[in-house]
């Protein structure tokens, strides 16, 4: 029976990654109704899991926030408590005044957008920290990296702009010409993985998300 | 002439050399592959990041630290981040696995809730494949912390500072969330070690080790040491090779009013 399950949860896996991943090639390629319709049936298949997997999310989050909070063996536990509190009250305010009522979104912005916000404002104290280890001088390399970065600046600062105007045009020139190369070059590349990758997921090569062993 | 203007059709105008592509690198990897299994031992250039991922590992193991690997804040279905965050969930579960087997936790996370499934499903077939199903429990090596940038660079980054991992994988599609949660496992000591497409310079900036353009699709299958697998990266050069060919000759001929190559490709 374990043998049986295991085999079949193996090839069912790998059948509906195969139906999918040719339905939507197909779709992109080929202009045939039929595929256009399996597709359309797989990606609407896809968006009513996604959304059942939602639910399994807030599941796995408010089993978690509970065990901590019974255990109560970490400092953290008053602000996982927090965010359940926070978590059934937005449930809550969407089942009943709706998603996209006036209230609900006043209140969604006011707290989603500000908090967003706080968050940019601290970024720059991480990219500094993180530049001042990144951009020490030890090398000729890590020196040209660290002149190309401060150049970079230059570019983006109207108070060094304005005075020295040459330093903006080389900093613009780094962008449009290695900076650029390289960038494609990436993406180039990063493309080309990315089709083999997705050829060996079809070909069942690729077995790191799907596998499945023995004896479960 | 009735089955050209049929075939026309059929095919969307402007894809005909992507679907030619397409086939053809589909059959180089299927013929590395099989070249693979009559025994021929590909020689892969080695990738330091990789190599780092075990003593890292190693590394874990002798501090009583546990390992953390972030695939990123992609979906599965997103097309530019599905790719990345799927070599992402591959490189995870080999790590899962390694660092079980030798007695390291390792966690997850994501800010897509689909990724939540599927990096359970990885967690409990990884400690399954390492010998210990037991140590299994839903919800106890993957986070999620909702579906917005920030709220899961926090969410990471809180359970950085928690968990005070000695290895921290970005493996995946990321944006700005990297500088936060990169600067803070630099704080908890950890290694860091990356691989992304778009996000390169801020996890250059963050990290130890960085995979750089196909690396990372590589590096879910020179993780697994299979040469069979294995085989198929030498496809993906091959592809790269007659690529920039293609590019290379277009140009030139483009630059001296020759448009064949440009038509071909339907730009």
């Amino acid at each position: 029976m374990g043998a049986t399950l295991t085999y079949v949860r193996l090839n069912l896996s790998r059948v509906l990654i195969i139906v999918g991943a040719l339905a939507a090639l197909g779709t992109w390629y080929f202009s045939v109704p039929m595929v256009d319709s399996v597709f359309k049936e797989v990606n609407a298949w896809q968006i009513n899991i996604s959304s059942f997997t939602l639910f399994t999310g807030l599941m796995t989050i408010s089993m978690r926030y509970i065990r901590a909070i019974q255990r109560r063996d970490s400092d953290i536990w008053p602000f996982q408590a927090y965010a359940l509190v926070l978590i059934i009250v937005w449930v809550l305010m969407g089942l009943t005044v709706g998603m996209y009522s006036d209230t609900y979104q006043t209140a969604y912005l006011s707290t989603k957008i500000t908090l967003h916000i706080a968050i940019l404002g601290q970024i720059i104290f991480y990219f500094t920290s993180g530049a001042y280890r990144t951009f020490r001088i030890r090398t000729l390399r890590t020196a040209a990296l660290a002149i190309s970065a401060v150049l970079i600046v230059a570019l983006n600062a109207p108070w060094v702009q304005n005075p020295f105007p040459a330093a903006s045009n080389f900093a613009m020139w780094l962008l449009n010409n290695p900076q650029m190369a390289a960038s494609r070059t990436v993406v180039i590349t990063g493309g080309i993985g990315s089709i083999v990758l997705g050829i060996r997921v079809i070909l069942g090569l690729e077995k790191g998300a799907q596998r499945i062993t023995e004896g479960e | 002439m009735i089955q050209t203007a049929v075939v026309e059709q059929l095919i969307r105008t402007g894809r005909s050399f992507q679907l030619v592509f397409l086939i053809a690198s589909g059959i180089a990897v299927y013929y590395a592959y099989n070249v693979a299994k009559g025994g021929k031992l590909w020689d892969i250039r080695p990738i330091e990041a990789l190599d780092a991922i075990g003593e890292s590992i190693g590394r874990c193991a002798e501090m009583g630290r546990p390992v953390l690997v972030t695939p990123g804040i992609s979906s599965m279905t997103s097309s530019s981040g599905g790719a990345q965050m799927l070599a992402g969930l591959t490189v995870l579960g080999e790590v899962a696995q390694q660092a079980a087997s030798i007695g390291v936790e390792c966690t997850t996370n994501s800010s897509n809730q689909q990724i939540i499934i599927a990096s359970e499903a990885i967690m409990r077939n990884a400690l399954t494949a390492a010998g210990k199903p037991e140590l299994y429990a839903p919800g106890k090596y993957v986070r999620w912390f909702g579906g917005g940038q920030f709220s899961y660079a926090v969410g990471c980054a809180g359970q950085i500072l928690e968990e005070k991992p000695g290895l921290i994988i970005f493996m995946g599609y990321f944006l700005a969330d990297t500088i936060v949660t990169g600067e803070t496992g630099a704080r908890v000591g950890a290694i860091k070690i990356g691989g992304t497409l778009g996000a390169i310079p801020f996890l250059a900036m963050m990290c130890d080790y960085l995979m750089i353009g196909e690396e990372m699709f590589a590096a879910s299958a020179l993780i697994t040491k299979d040469p069979f697998i294995t085989g198929t990266i030498a496809s993906q050069d091959w592809i790269k090779v007659a690529a920039t060919a293609v590019m290379s000759i277009g140009v030139i001929l483009y630059a001296v009013g020759i448009k064949t190559i440009y038509t071909i490709m339907g730009i």
